[in-house]
């Protein structure tokens, strides 16, 4: 894809990997309630945090996203009470090693976001998207289509 | 080393006569110098072909696991009141004790369906550093006295200390004797040098961002998936692997480099907490990858952030099926 930063009309694809229960209900909130947000993210909807594997974030990556977002409860509410916590040690993990193998951090970010939280849920998607811009597309991993 | 030998000879004979096991997993002599290949003994006439020395490199609990499912999968058929267990004996040194504890805390097989014969452990040589210092000659014969292997090549001989050529998981091994025992041989092995354990990491952790991306890639690209990394390792026991799975395709079969990368990210990812440092995916790839700088950076952090080592402890849960409130979380983005 010839995609580079110095095209000023490029705009990073995100994609958010969120909880049913807390940040997708979140986004909702935000929607409802008319808090503006970038329109780069592409949510996904899954059970729980606890459910993502790894290798999701690694395949979005490769699949050409220029960012990850993965967002569910905050500690201690989560739905199945515990997911989100054995999710968080997994992802503390996901964000060294790809750190670890020349990554850039910031293509990756996880977040808690609460249904009741749309003001938050809109704030992290803009930080999100202020980081990746300033990254630039997606270079490493991805597939040459 | 003639001692234990000896030693784990007898043993495996008597368990084997008196029934206490069904089968021996073990070290063979190789059909090439510097070379042992695993065997598996079920008549007690035959433990004269068990040998114990510098040159076993590979860990056997893959076979355990492997056998043990094996005769499940043949007992399937059979009524149930006539089911029988298979008892497997296994050799093993430190690293190989901890995989069998992996194996036993995910629940693999019983602890009353092996035998643990303990063998101290001083490392084993590994055949990339042998290559590297004869200049990648054949070997015709090699022979271990004392600290020094000497090395026959067509060209001459060559003497090198040992401690130059051991593998470098062994150089840095913290558990070099067994951790779980039926039947110890011989005595405790003095302790190696895990102070280091973790100085290869820490200074690829100091490298410039590219630099470890170009490291990454550079690597990545010899790798042939010829899956060897996989089928020797005793984590991996999967019936069905990710890598093979065709739906969803998670591995594009393709040439492109980012697959490659793909995989041996996700094979390195499933070691998190599980990977015990026995070198063996190393000591088997053809191709010479580095794989162990990445998957000691795993053990690093589940140490540094968990405080958990794969395998040293059997009443330890594993790292990513156990969670504290107070985890560790300053990785979380906050938007404020």
């Amino acid at each position: 894809m010839a995609e580079n930063k110095s095209n000023e009309n490029w705009t990073p694809k995100i994609v958010g990997i969120v909880c049913n229960w807390c940040t997708y209900a979140g986004a909702d909130l935000a929607g409802i309630s008319r808090i503006q947000y970038p329109p780069n993210v592409r949510l996904i909807r899954v059970p729980c945090t606890g459910r993502i594997n790894p290798f999701y974030v690694f395949k979005a990556l490769q699949e050409g996203a220029d960012g990850v977002l993965v967002s569910g409860c905050h500690p201690g509410e989560c739905h199945y009470l515990t997911g989100n916590l054995s999710a968080r040690r997994k992802f503390n993990m996901v964000k060294n090693f790809l750190s670890y193998i020349g990554v850039e951090p910031n293509r990756v970010t996880f977040t808690w976001c609460s249904a009741s939280e749309g003001e938050r849920f809109s704030k992290v998607v803009k930080g999100v998207t202020e980081m990746v811009k300033e990254l630039g597309p997606a270079t490493k991993l991805v597939k040459k289509l | 080393m003639e001692n234990i030998e000896k030693q784990l000879r007898e043993e495996a004979k008597k368990l084997l006569a008196g029934k206490k096991v069904d089968v021996v997993v073990g070290y063979e002599q190789g059909t090439l110098p510097l070379q042992t290949t695993p065997c598996f003994i079920e008549n007690p006439d035959d433990v004269e072909k068990l040998v114990w020395n510098s040159y076993c490199s590979q860990n056997l609990a893959k076979f355990a696991h492997d056998i043990i499912h094996q005769h499940r999968e043949s007992q399937a058929r059979v009524k149930p009141e006539e089911r029988t267990k298979k008892i497997v004996g296994i050799v093993a040194r430190g690293c190989t004790t901890r995989s069998l504890i992996i194996h036993l805390q995910e629940r693999q097989y019983g602890r009353d369906e092996i035998v643990v014969l303990g063998v101290p452990c001083t490392g084993y040589i590994s055949k990339k550093k042998i290559a590297i210092a004869v200049d990648g000659d054949e070997i015709l014969e090699s022979t271990v006295t004392g600290d020094t292997i000497s090395l026959k090549t067509a060209g001459g001989e060559k003497k090198v200390p040992l401690g130059n050529v051991l593998s470098d998981s062994c150089i840095t091994c913290r558990f070099n004797n067994p951790l779980l025992v039926d039947v110890m041989i011989g005595e405790a092995a003095p302790a190696m040098n895990p102070d280091g354990e973790y100085d290869d990491v820490n200074a690829f952790e100091n490298l410039p961002i590219e630099e470890r991306w170009q490291y990454f890639t550079k690597e990545m690209a010899k790798c042939i998936r010829c899956f060897a990394c996989r089928n020797t390792c005793p984590s991996c026991y999967c019936k069905i692997c990710f890598a093979e799975q065709s739906q969803p395709t998670w591995i594009g079969v393709g040439v492109d480099e980012t697959d490659v990368q793909m995989f041996q990210m996700m094979r390195i990812f499933h070691m998190v907490g599980r990977c015990v440092d026995c070198g063996s995916c190393v000591e088997v790839c053809p191709m010479g990858v580095d794989l162990r700088k990445f998957l000691k950076k795993l053990d690093k952090d589940g140490f540094e952030l968990f405080s958990h080592r794969a395998g040293a402890d059997i009443d330890n849960p594993p790292l990513l099926s156990s969670f504290l409130m107070e985890d560790k979380e300053d990785f979380i983005y906050d938007p404020e």
